[in-house]
């Protein structure tokens, strides 16, 4: 009977304790189960490019999209329209009226890329930690991501990806390829969580 | 002995020598083939033929797929790695391809030096300032994403992508997964290498050192816990013909024991043992080089098959040795002979009715049993009465065996009714059976099921290499074909971006017509204009006009590059690509393929009718779906191959009617043969083996060899007069021969090789059912 009436407390405190106190050690599953919440969202976002050789950042824009377990797009309505969707292992790039599909599991390196972000946006632990390694750091309100490839292949072409978001939402995809090119991505959740 | 002393015997040994001295020397200049074409059919239409021409053409004939079982995905990999290494380095592979991307260095090259004849962007448009605002664009919109550094080393020189264009439009809709850098299965634990050798499909023992290059390098490579599995059809190939050559060799070892033992149980005599093997002999090697004149090569399976004429040809030989025994040559000349001539007319005309088959491998066995019993006969008739005017002396068994024939056939003509009772039940059942013919094109095919589910589930796993739906063009001329296969594509890469078909290939995209090319390099523009347009296009924009100096070298480079061409493709190693899609006929003319893909995903979606309705109306173009394809010739050739039966069976009718000159003995001789059909099909029926075209072929010779038990005990009947009983020594010669039939088809029926063992169930069975239901339905002889 006491715990009963406790237990809500308890958990309070606990909660409290956690938010309010010093950072404690935020593991992947927090983070993913945090994300997991969410089956489907839109969002828009805007990327910059920092290119060895090239001024000034390019710049481009469009609409996220996402539906669990394994649907993600990505359109690019500015500068110029293009489009990505991925659909389980089928990828289709559309690009200057032109459409491409491929089977994804044929090219290990674009997978690897993908499932940084749609594992992501779905919260599968799994699928991240198969392709990455990962660090984990901030609070289950602002969280970072940093992954590194576990592939050799794409370990050559991209060094780095941090992701960061608040709760469950993605806000900032920051990508390093290997030659010192940078891009960011933020992104501007479009609807209200649907859970 | 005087006999042979005698000028006449003389002059006939000696032509028999020459025409076994001559067929031998024929024998030894024919090329002996085991591989499948035997039985893909020779005047195909023109749908099926490019189908053939792209089973013939070689490449598939040349392709290896090879398997890595076992271990971990890490294990496999660095196999693969070390196997395709050691096959590249053998000089014996055209190309090993196991997903490593880097053995393709060399053809990156060349696309890239070719960029600007191969590009579909190339066109007058492109080199204004606008086109190359545009192309830059696009080439920016990569920059700074991951596939940006495929493009960043390329930058200056190819600013406006088109190595980028070319490369998109090549890669596959559906292609094998990869892991740890190898191709691998999408299903199992398994890596997968595609190995395609330089030595002709039709070159066995090339594709055989092909085949123990890859075990050597499997056992070489680090392959501890793993298993090598190579399939294709060069595998198909080599173990049907090592299988070919063990049952050749059995079967005829066996044929030949059985029939000695039985005739020297028959006459115990050594004497009579080798007179009758010698028209055997005499048939087997001019049958042999009968075929070898007509088709050029004799296939393992006719062979095979030829065993069976031991049994059919040492028939003659034993009738002349009983009867001529008894009554001497020139007694047997006037009535043994007539007999076993109409014996031989009947069953030339069930042989004949193959020698019309579509299937070259069928017409063969027809070919070599006409050739064979004929030459088995004439030496019978003319040979045998010079060598043995008396026949056979020794007796063995024959008076028991006689005996006991007599008895049976005495007795058995008390079974009619339940036999007819018998027919009419099968009758019934086979008429219930709509799903009787339903034997595949497979069916022919000595291959194991295990065999066959291993190259299914490898084509799966390497999903590209097995398109089941082709677009096929044609033109008069190398151009004409790419022109077409241009039009082509044009019509089709409206449905790709509708998803009705996943993709498509064509050898257009590698080589390009001359006048698309010529096209293309005309669009470039001299150095001044696209200096004057770059520099415009680049105004305010984040890419420098100096930066790209290079570029404007490249195209001038290009426009004096010559064409990419067939001899070029082969250079760069793609001789693979090129006779996969490209093929020259005969006559000059060209055909080029357009494998279709199907939409990735569950089903792999292919709308053929919405790929018909875009090409129609383009010249020289067609559609052909593999599998229905087959589906059709298969049946197409069993319609054909069920009326050349029913006409080789009218045949045999008309010449007993022609001999008979009796309706009502017509009739008493055709009730056994209608029946044992019936009988043999109706126990096949309720053994649920699928009827196909051997079976056909069997129970045409189950009419004409049960064509002669039928007409001898007619003629035994009719001979048999008054008080003269039936002779059991003849008798006793009907059942040998009948036994020898029996055996020797009984023989075939155990081999492993689906398409004899077919023919030899059929007619072992028939053959002893049509003897039995002779002597059962046997005219008899008005009661005394």
């Amino acid at each position: 009977m006491r715990f009963d009436r406790l237990g809500p407390l308890a958990i309070a405190l606990a909660l409290a304790l956690g938010l309010a106190g010093p950072a404690r050690a935020l593991d992947l599953a927090t983070v993913t189960s945090l994300l997991a919440q969410r089956k489907a969202g839109e969002a828009r976002f805007t990327e910059e490019r920092f290119v060895t050789g090239i001024e000034g950042p390019l710049r481009a824009s469009g609409l996220l999209s996402f539906a669990a377990p394994d649907r993600f797009t990505r359109v690019t309505t500015e500068p110029r329209a293009e489009s990505m969707a991925v659909d389980g292992n089928a990828l289709i790039l559309k690009r200057s009226g032109r459409t491409r599909q491929m089977a994804l599991d044929a090219i290990p390196e674009v997978t690897a890329l993908i499932e940084a972000v749609r594992g992501t946006l779905t919260g599968n632990a799994l699928t991240l930690e198969k392709h990455f390694r990962i660090k984990v750091e901030g609070s289950p309100a602002q969280w970072t991501l940093t992954l590194h490839p576990r592939d050799q292949r794409l370990a050559t072409q991209v060094r780095e990806l941090k992701i960061t978001g608040m709760s469950g939402e993605l806000r900032v995809v920051e990508l390093w390829l290997a030659g010192g090119d940078r891009s960011v991505m933020a992104i501007e959740p479009l609807q209200a969580a649907t859970p | 002995m005087k006999a042979i002393a005698s000028r006449r015997t003389l002059l006939v040994l000696l032509v028999w020598a020459a025409v076994v001295l001559a067929s031998a020397t024929q024998i030894l200049r024919t090329p002996f083939t085991a591989d499948l074409s035997a039985f893909l059919p020779a005047n195909p239409d023109a749908q099926q033929r490019v189908l053939i021409e792209q089973l013939e053409s070689g490449l598939p004939a040349r392709t290896l797929l090879i398997a890595l079982e076992g271990g971990d995905a890490r294990a496999r990999a660095d196999a693969s790695r070390a196997l395709a290494k050691a096959l590249r380095g053998s000089g014996l592979f055209e190309q090993v391809q196991n997903g490593e991307t880097e053995a393709f260095e060399k053809v990156g090259e060349w696309l890239f030096q070719h960029r600007y004849h191969l590009s579909p962007a190339v066109d007058a448009q492109r080199f204004t300032a606008a086109g190359l605002r545009e192309a830059l664009g696009e080439t920016l919109s990569l920059l700074g994403t991951p596939a940006g550094n495929a493009v960043k080393p390329l930058l200056e020189r190819d600013p406006t992508g088109e190595t980028v264009r070319i490369a998109e439009a090549l890669i596959p809709a559906s292609a094998p997964r990869s892991e740890e850098g190898v191709w691998v299965s999408r299903q199992g634990a398994r890596a997968l290498l595609v190995a395609i050798s330089k030595a002709p499909g039709a070159d066995l023992d090339g594709q055989m050192a092909a085949i123990a290059k890859v075990r050597e390098g499997f056992a070489a490579a680090p392959s501890a816990g793993l298993t090598l599995r190579v399939s294709g059809a060069p595998v198909f190939g080599v173990e049907s013909r090592a299988q070919i050559e063990r049952e050749v060799h059995w079967l005829a070892a066996a044929g030949t024991m059985l029939m000695a033992a039985l005739l020297l149980a028959a006459f115990a005599s050594l004497t009579a043992l080798l007179a009758a093997l010698l028209p055997v002999a005499t048939g087997v090697v001019v049958g042999i080089a009968a075929v070898s004149l007509i088709f050029g090569g004799v296939h393992g399976l006719t062979l095979a098959f030829g065993t069976t004429l031991i049994g059919e040809a040492v028939d003659y030989a034993i009738y002349y040795l009983i009867q001529a025994r008894a009554q001497g040559a020139a007694h047997w000349l006037r009535t043994g002979w007539p007999t076993i001539r109409l014996g031989l007319f009947t069953s030339v005309c069930g042989f004949a009715a193959l020698v019309f088959s579509g299937f070259p491998g069928l017409a063969q066995l027809g070919v070599f049993s006409v050739a064979g019993l004929l030459a088995a006969a004439l030496y019978t008739r003319f040979v045998m009465p010079q060598i043995l005017p008396h026949g056979a002396r020794g007796q063995g068994v024959r008076r028991q065996l006689g005996a006991w024939a007599a008895r049976a056939v005495g007795w058995l003509p008390r079974l009619r009714w339940p036999l007819l009772a018998l027919g009419v039940a099968a009758a019934a059942l086979l008429a219930q059976r709509s799903e009787l013919w339903s034997a595949q094109l497979n069916s022919l095919s000595p291959l194991s099921k295990e065999a066959l589910e291993l190259d299914a589930s490898l084509r799966a796993d390497l999903s590209a290499g097995d398109a089941r739906t082709l677009v096929v063009v044609q033109g008069i001329d190398l151009q004409a074909a790419l022109r077409n296969a241009e039009a082509a594509a044009a019509r089709l890469d409206p449905l790709v971006e509708k998803g009705l078909i996943g993709g498509y290939d064509t050898v257009a995209r590698w080589l390009p017509s001359l006048a698309v090319q010529q096209q293309r390099l005309k669009s470039l523009p001299e150095a001044a204009a696209l200096r004057e347009a770059l520099a415009q296009a680049t105004r305010g924009g984040p890419l420098s006009a100096e930066r790209l100096a290079p570029f404007l070298a490249e195209v001038e480079q290009a426009r004096q590059r010559a064409p990419a061409d067939i001899p070029g493709l082969r250079a760069t190693g793609l001789s693979p690509l090129v006779d996969a899609l490209l093929l020259q006929r005969k006559d000059g003319s060209w055909v080029a393929l357009l494998p279709l893909q199907p939409v990735p995903g569950p089903g792999d979606k292919l709308d053929t009718a919405a790929v018909r309705q875009a090409l129609q109306g383009l010249e020289g173009s067609q559609v052909i779906e593999i599998g229905a394809e087959l589906t059709r010739l298969y049946q197409r050739y069993l319609g054909e191959a069920q009326a050349q039966a029913l006409l080789g069976a009218l045949a045999v009718v008309a010449l007993m009617a022609f001999t008979l000159r009796s309706a009502r003995r017509l009739v008493a001789v055709c009730q056994p043969l209608l029946l044992s059909v019936l009988l043999t099909m109706g126990l096949l029926a309720l053994l649920n083996v699928q009827l196909g075209i051997l079976h056909l072929v069997g129970l045409l010779l189950v009419v004409a060899v049960g064509s002669n038990y039928a007409l001898f005990f007619d003629m035994l009947q009719r001979g048999s007069t008054d008080a003269q009983p039936t002779d059991p020594d003849t008798l006793a010669s009907l059942l040998l021969a009948n036994l020898t039939t029996v055996l020797s088809f009984g023989l075939i029926a155990l081999s492993s090789i689906p398409a004899l063992s077919a023919i030899g169930r059929v007619v072992a069975l028939g053959a002893l059912l049509a003897l039995v239901l002779s002597a059962a339905f046997a005219p008899r002889r008005s009661p005394a």
